[in-house]
């Protein structure tokens, strides 16, 4: 990013940098001070000397923009590490980040307080204008500041524990951001820690660290899934017992393992599903029909895992159904048999009522009252103590789903990883060539409707569950579309995408209860701006984004680039 | 793999340190800072569909509660103690609703739930609030097996937190089957929309309708997503009948009025209180004229006690007619307050104060706006006053008020 | 009798309206093989663009017949066809232009996209304006002396003034259709473009303006029926658009997608079928059976009833 041009950098570098470090050190100086004066306008920033925590977020980008500023002035002294860090670039995204992360917070604070009677701007201290005069001086430095050449930090080596620990502490990191960012009540204060976020991303990317992290992770995936599902096994911990945020997390958790179960179809095999929620749908209906309900309609008293199971089955089957006609269907026209399946699923549902056909679902009354489950003496239904920590009921749902994800996660990663993976992509890519190749396409095509829908069918077994109730109207068509967003706004085929695109859809708009009438106006125009700009996703798998930038030269270039790079790192003895 | 391990065991210590060490500083500071003698706060929550088809019944649900508390406040109901709403959009969804009854749950300080307005969403609510202690007072909710269980044979109470006010589909559907045999209408076609609200209806009209002498010509559905019902009037207009029973509510009901006239089907059509109120005429026209509908409570401007509501809802501006369900949703709050006089007097806080005023709400008798209100062992209303509305002009008049058992 | 017939008039109508928006569907997709999923929502800008002119008019209520026919209503014609062609074209420019060479994927999440974001703009904002009813709920359509609710009885029958006006409209439009598919230049380019689009590029064809023109007409049939709709039913709504366009696809598929002449006997096949489904079966089933209707087309004869080109498509 140049805002100003070279010419300039060159000549006012050296005065812009000591600007620069003036005003990060009065930034980190700023959170010392109160900021307003009351306590009812975001966290509370009223007290000297104890900054409160969107007070130390700012202080954290304050120093690594102070840190960054002052060791780059040794510039070549660096030596060999010179290059190491983007330093220049970093210094400029830090400042400006730090300039939108304290322009949201006055925003805030005009808006909020005009609101609550406060006076708008008139609350604010002389902490709040300091910070802001810190940004701008620093951004008006920085600014000046010439662009580094890009970082080498991804080409260090590094020893195994040093990636381990750096993915440990990031993963640690995420879990202190997640439970800090739920656990803000107020809109407001949400909206600028979410400001924050996406400055610390933007920062982490100039560092080079991104690229370093990449590649930690292509070393490490195991360790970085051991150490995320630990993270998450940990979340419930920062609840303090309450289930105002978990019953929103576990929503999240059954929306995102239904969309890695639509991820196989659509992510890896191509086949675009439009009615993927009625195998949500079907694993939820089975269960419930199956269980001690005073509704169900075949109460047997099975184990749990027996009932997941057959929830799942029940969903695969009708997910080789749906996926029968693929045999003589593709492209845009299977996207419209799908839709047409999933509004047969839910009218059925509805009409399986006792009077337009045989009472097995209770209509749209659908079977409520589902008794909590009990595992070996375990009441989902209670709060548990587990080492001082209360895990709630909808913790126990949570961590119940945790478990089915993995399980999810596992298929997903080993299916593709695996002759039938490479089978589906084949498919995906040019389903001719395929076939001419001796893949099977047909079979695996079904084998991706009934693999996915038994995914989703497991996950609609807990949903049965952890709601009590199950009702045709929660399966409207519309859900499907949030589905298919998720994966597409996450990236296609991949699994940290799909779990991004969920969160964000599910989390953003429980968090966002103000703009609650426009959500989905703006989820409309998410849609096509993000098919605009970024076809591929927010995690794009690197495959799917040469795919969708195929006139563009310089991205093929840094993929490749990358590529190359990691595969060097990875087979360090393969070599070119 | 010694790596996985440790790793694994780093992550989980670091998270505890951290997790543990995290919080947020926002909570303790919304009484600090002003006078020390401040009252105690209690909350009613209010969930109910605030945006989407069916926001205009929610609001007025919101404002009408939001009505009865401003009222307890300003008269200083109950001493020593600030009601607050606090209102949450379920968008008439079961999922959402969940989660709006879990963030109740959650705060210590609410002591009752006024809510929901669809069945549906009531289901999933009600073992939330239930386990929470957390007393609910549905103004809407007609779905019988919310109070009497899966069996109406064997009718038992599933929860004991749970009150309704108004009168559940047995009642509604079968005061319109009494009108219509007392004037000699003797058959009759049913219309509904497979939901449960107007599927309820239906069955206990026919029911009722049936085993007293009428007879049903013609049971038919429609779509509610659909908007063209002419085929399912040429079905029921074959068949003859003197009038159209229809459950559902008024965004199909008032369109299937208009399209049965339009289709030389010139019968009325009576419906359950999803089609009262005035958006009905709006959108039926002229085709209303004549049209029939039932409501539970006596009509609420025949009442001294629903005046002091209809004046103070005029008078406070708010962007929506009361609708259907307001009265009963001012009342709810009522019932609700009128517990909290004697549970909340000496309770040290609210959280301690639920389990009582579960109980206390069981015995409440007060003159609501919408009648006399007091609950049987199901925790339903037991006021069994109904009244037909029949539509002139663009307004409803009461036409029969009567009661049903 | 009398009821087999009336219910053949009331599957012709609906037939009818399916058909005017299976056009959109089937002319888009013949060229640029997009299924234009927000064409329901175009229906829908249609009816309340139509509403949008009555209201300016004054919102008259006690037309007198010749105002009502001659100057009324083919007032509210037009400005909801210019409202529905605008739309159309601000969203091909928008929404699927920029995406021409992506993959296929991409314009049809994008479609999905721009039919939300129409659906909520009309259901937030039309009732902001000033004077205009809340578009939250149903809307009243207005009521036009000499065809709205009146109905003549022929032996029995009812047969509804608005009956006579859709099948009008459909015969009309048709037409008109075919004089522009056949007798013009741009139809004549468009129907070039759909048979070979980089053959007609070279051959000098404006392909980007035979695009949009394609949508133009379309979204002008489309707003033909969303006043249909409105003056059959008697109101109109944000959430039209949605079944509507749902079914008028599946009469455009039935037919034969990529031709004309196919939507219009699948629209009609589709509205008669649904009519003789509820009346003689269950309501309730009646959506079922035609989604199986257009399951089974797709699989076991993908061209359609009418035979259109084969379709294949990965």
């Amino acid at each position: 990013m140049t805002i100003v041009s070279p010419e300039l950098q060159s000549r006012y570098g050296k005065p812009a940098r000591i600007v620069a470090i003036v005003g990060a050190a009065i930034m980190v100086f700023a959170p010392m001070v109160p900021w307003v004066y009351t306590g009812k306008i975001l966290d509370d920033m009223r007290r000297a000397f104890d900054p409160s925590g969107l007070q130390i977020l700012f202080e954290l980008v304050a120093l690594v923009l102070l840190g960054v500023l002052v060791t780059s002035m040794f510039g070549v002294k660096l030596g060999k590490y010179k290059n190491v860090v983007a330093w220049n670039s970093t210094a400029l995204a830090a400042s400006l980040g730090g300039l939108g992360y304290i322009a949201a917070i006055v925003l805030a604070v005009a808006v909020v307080g005009s609101q609550k009677g406060l006076g708008g701007l008139a609350a604010a201290e002389p902490g709040l204008w300091i910070a802001l005069a810190g940004s701008v001086i620093a951004s008006a430095g920085s600014v000046f500041l010439r662009k580094s050449p890009r970082a080498t930090l991804a080409k260090v080596p590094s020893p195994a524990w040093v990636q381990i620990l750096a993915l440990v502490a990031v993963v640690a990191m995420v879990l202190f951001m997640a439970a800090f960012a739920v656990n803000l009540t107020e809109v407001e204060s949400f909206l600028v820690c979410c400001v924050f976020i996406v400055a610390a991303v933007f920062v982490f990317r100039a560092t080079g660290v991104m690229g370093w992290l990449s590649i930690a992770t292509a070393n490490n995936r195991k360790v970085l899934m051991l150490a995320a599902f630990a993270a998450a096994f940990i979340f419930p911990a920062t609840q303090d017992g309450s289930d105002a945020n978990m019953t929103v997390v576990a929503q999240v958790l059954i929306f995102a393992g239904t969309a890695l179960g639509l991820n196989i179809v659509v992510g890896l095999a191509g086949l675009l599903d439009m009615g993927y929620i009625a195998f949500l749908g079907a694993g939820a209906f089975t269960a419930a029909v199956l269980s001690r309900s005073a509704y169900a309609t075949f109460s047997i008293d099975l184990p749990f895992p027996v009932v997941v199971l057959i929830s799942g089955t029940v969903a695969a089957l009708f997910g080789l159904l749906i996926g029968s006609p693929t045999l003589r269907v593709s492209g845009d026209y299977l996207a419209i048999v799908t839709l047409a399946f999933g509004e047969i699923f839910r009218i059925t549902m509805v009409n399986l009522d006792g009077t337009d056909g045989p009472n097995i679902t209770h209509g749209s009354n659908g079977i409520p009252a589902i008794p909590n489950l009990d595992f070996f003496g375990f009441d989902f239904g209670k709060s548990h103590e587990i080492f001082g920590i209360t895990i709630t009921r909808q913790a126990n749902y949570y961590l119940l789903l945790l478990v089915v994800i993995a399980i999810v996660i596992a298929v997903f990663a080993n299916l593709n990883h695996s002759r039938i993976g490479r089978g589906w992509v084949a498919i995906r890519e040019d389903e001719m060539a395929a076939e001419a190749m001796g893949v099977n396409t047909f079979t695996l095509k079904l084998l991706a409707f009934a693999g996915g829908a038994f995914l989703a069918g497991m996950v609609g077994a807990v949903k049965a569950y952890k709601d009590t109730s199950v009702t045709p109207d929660q399966f409207v068509f519309l859900e499907s579309c949030f589905l298919l967003s998720a994966v597409v706004l996450g990236g296609m085929g991949t699994v940290m995408g799909v779990l991004i695109g969920a969160t964000i859809l599910k989390l953003l708009p429980e968090k966002l209860r103000f703009f609650d009438d426009y959500r989905m106006l703006i989820f409309g125009a998410l849609l096509v701006v993000m098919m605009r700009f970024r076809p591929e996703g927010i995690v794009a798998d690197e495959r799917r984004q040469m795919e969708f930038h195929d006139e563009d030269e310089e991205l093929a270039d840094e993929v490749e680039e990358e590529l190359v790079t990691h595969h060097d790192l990875l087979n360090p003895e393969g070599g070119k | 793999m010694k790596a996985y391990k440790a790793a694994a065991i780093l992550t989980l210590a670091a998270s505890l340190a951290l997790a543990t060490g995290c919080g947020s500083r926002t909570e303790p500071t919304t009484t600090e800072g002003s006078g020390e003698t401040e009252d105690k706060v209690a909350k009613i929550g209010v969930i109910a569909p605030l945006t989407g088809d069916l926001s205009s019944f929610g609001k007025g649900i919101q404002y009408s509660v939001q009505l009865a508390v401003k009222q307890a406040n300003e008269s200083g109901a109950i001493p020593g103690w600030t009601l607050e709403v606090v209102p949450l959009d379920d968008q008439a969804t079961p999922d959402v609703g969940q989660n709006a009854a879990n963030q109740l749950a959650s705060m210590d300080d609410v002591i009752a739930l006024v809510g929901t307005m669809n069945s549906s969403v009531a289901q999933p609510v009600q073992p939330i609030v239930d386990a929470a202690n957390i007393a609910m007072v549905s103004p809407a909710n007609t779905n019988t097996s919310l109070t009497k269980g899966a069996d109406l044979e064997n009718p038992v109470r599933p929860y004991k937190s749970f009150y309704r006010l108004c009168a559940s589909d047995d009642k509604q559907g079968p005061f319109a089957a009494k009108y219509l045999l007392t004037k000699g209408i003797k058959t009759a076609a049913t219309v509904h929309d497979k939901k449960v609200y107007g599927q309820g209806l239906v069955d206990a009209f026919t029911e009722y309708y049936e085993a007293n002498g009428g007879k049903v010509v013609a049971a038919e559905t429609i779509n509610p997503e659909d908007t063209d019902y002419s085929t399912v009037v040429t079905k029921v207009k074959s068949a003859n009948p003197e009038i159209v029973y229809y459950g559902g509510e008024y965004p199909q009901g008032a369109p299937l009025s208009a399209q049965m006239k339009d289709a030389g089907l010139k019968v009325a059509e009576i419906g359950g209180d999803g089609n009262y109120t005035t958006e009905y005429q709006k959108l039926a026209g002229e085709a209303a004229e004549g049209d029939l509908t039932t409501s539970v409570g006596a009509p609420l401007d025949t009442l001294d006690s629903a005046k002091a509501y209809l004046d103070g809802y005029a008078a406070g501006g708010y962007d929506v007619d009361p609708g259907a369900y307001g009265g009963y949703a001012y009342d709810a709050a009522n019932v609700i307050i009128e517990a909290l006089k004697t549970t909340l007097k000496d309770a040290a806080d609210v959280k301690s104060a639920r389990e009582a005023t579960v109980a206390a709400i069981q015995n409440v008798k007060i003159e609501g706006a919408t009648g006399e209100i007091a609950f049987d062992e199901f925790g339903d209303n037991t006021n069994r006053v109904l009244t037909v509305y029949k539509s002139e002009g663009d307004a409803w008049v009461s036409e029969y008020i009567n009661t049903i058992e | 009798m009398d009821v087999i017939i009336e219910q053949c008039l009331n599957g012709l109508s609906l037939g009818s309206l399916y058909a005017l928006i299976a056009v959109g569907y089937t002319v888009v997709y013949g060229i640029v093989q997009l299924i234009n999923f927000a064409h329901g929502e175009i229906f829908m800008v249609g009816a309340f663009g139509s509403l949008t002119i009555w209201l300016l008019a004054g919102s008259p209520t006690d037309m007198s017949i010749g105002f009502a026919l001659g100057v009324m209503l083919p007032l509210m014609v037009i400005g909801g066809i210019i409202f529905s062609v605008l739309t159309a074209m601000l969203t091909e420019k928008i929404a699927y232009k920029p995406l021409r060479s992506a993959p296929r994927l991409a314009p049809f999440i994008s479609a999905i996209g721009i039919s939300v974001f129409l659906q909520e703009l009309v259901r937030l904002f039309y009732g902001q304006i000033p004077g205009f009813p809340d578009a939250r709920n149903k809307i009243k359509y207005p009521t036009i002396t000499g065809i709205s609710g009146a109905s003549v009885d022929i032996g029995g029958v009812q047969l509804k003034m608005t009956t006579v006006f859709i099948l009008c409209a459909l015969a009309i439009c048709t037409l008109f259709l075919w004089f522009y598919i056949n007798r013009t230049k741009v139809g004549r380019a468009m129907v070039a473009t759909s048979q070979d689009q980089m053959t007609a590029r070279l051959m000098g064809i404006d392909v980007d303006h035979v695009i949009l023109s394609a949508f133009a007409v379309g979204a002008g049939l489309a707003a033909v029926a969303g006043i249909a709709q409105g003056l059959y039913i008697g109101d109109i709504g944000y959430k039209m658009g949605f079944m509507a366009g749902m079914k008028a696809f599946t009469a455009a598929v039935l037919g034969g997608i990529g031709n004309i002449n196919g939507a219009v006997v699948g629209g009609l096949v589709l509205g008669v079928v649904e009519a003789f489904a509820s009346q003689l079966g269950d309501t309730a089933w009646k959506d079922v059976w035609a989604f199986v209707i257009l399951i089974l087309v797709l699989v076991f004869r993908p061209q359609g009833i009418m035979g259109a080109k084969v379709v294949d498509r990965a």
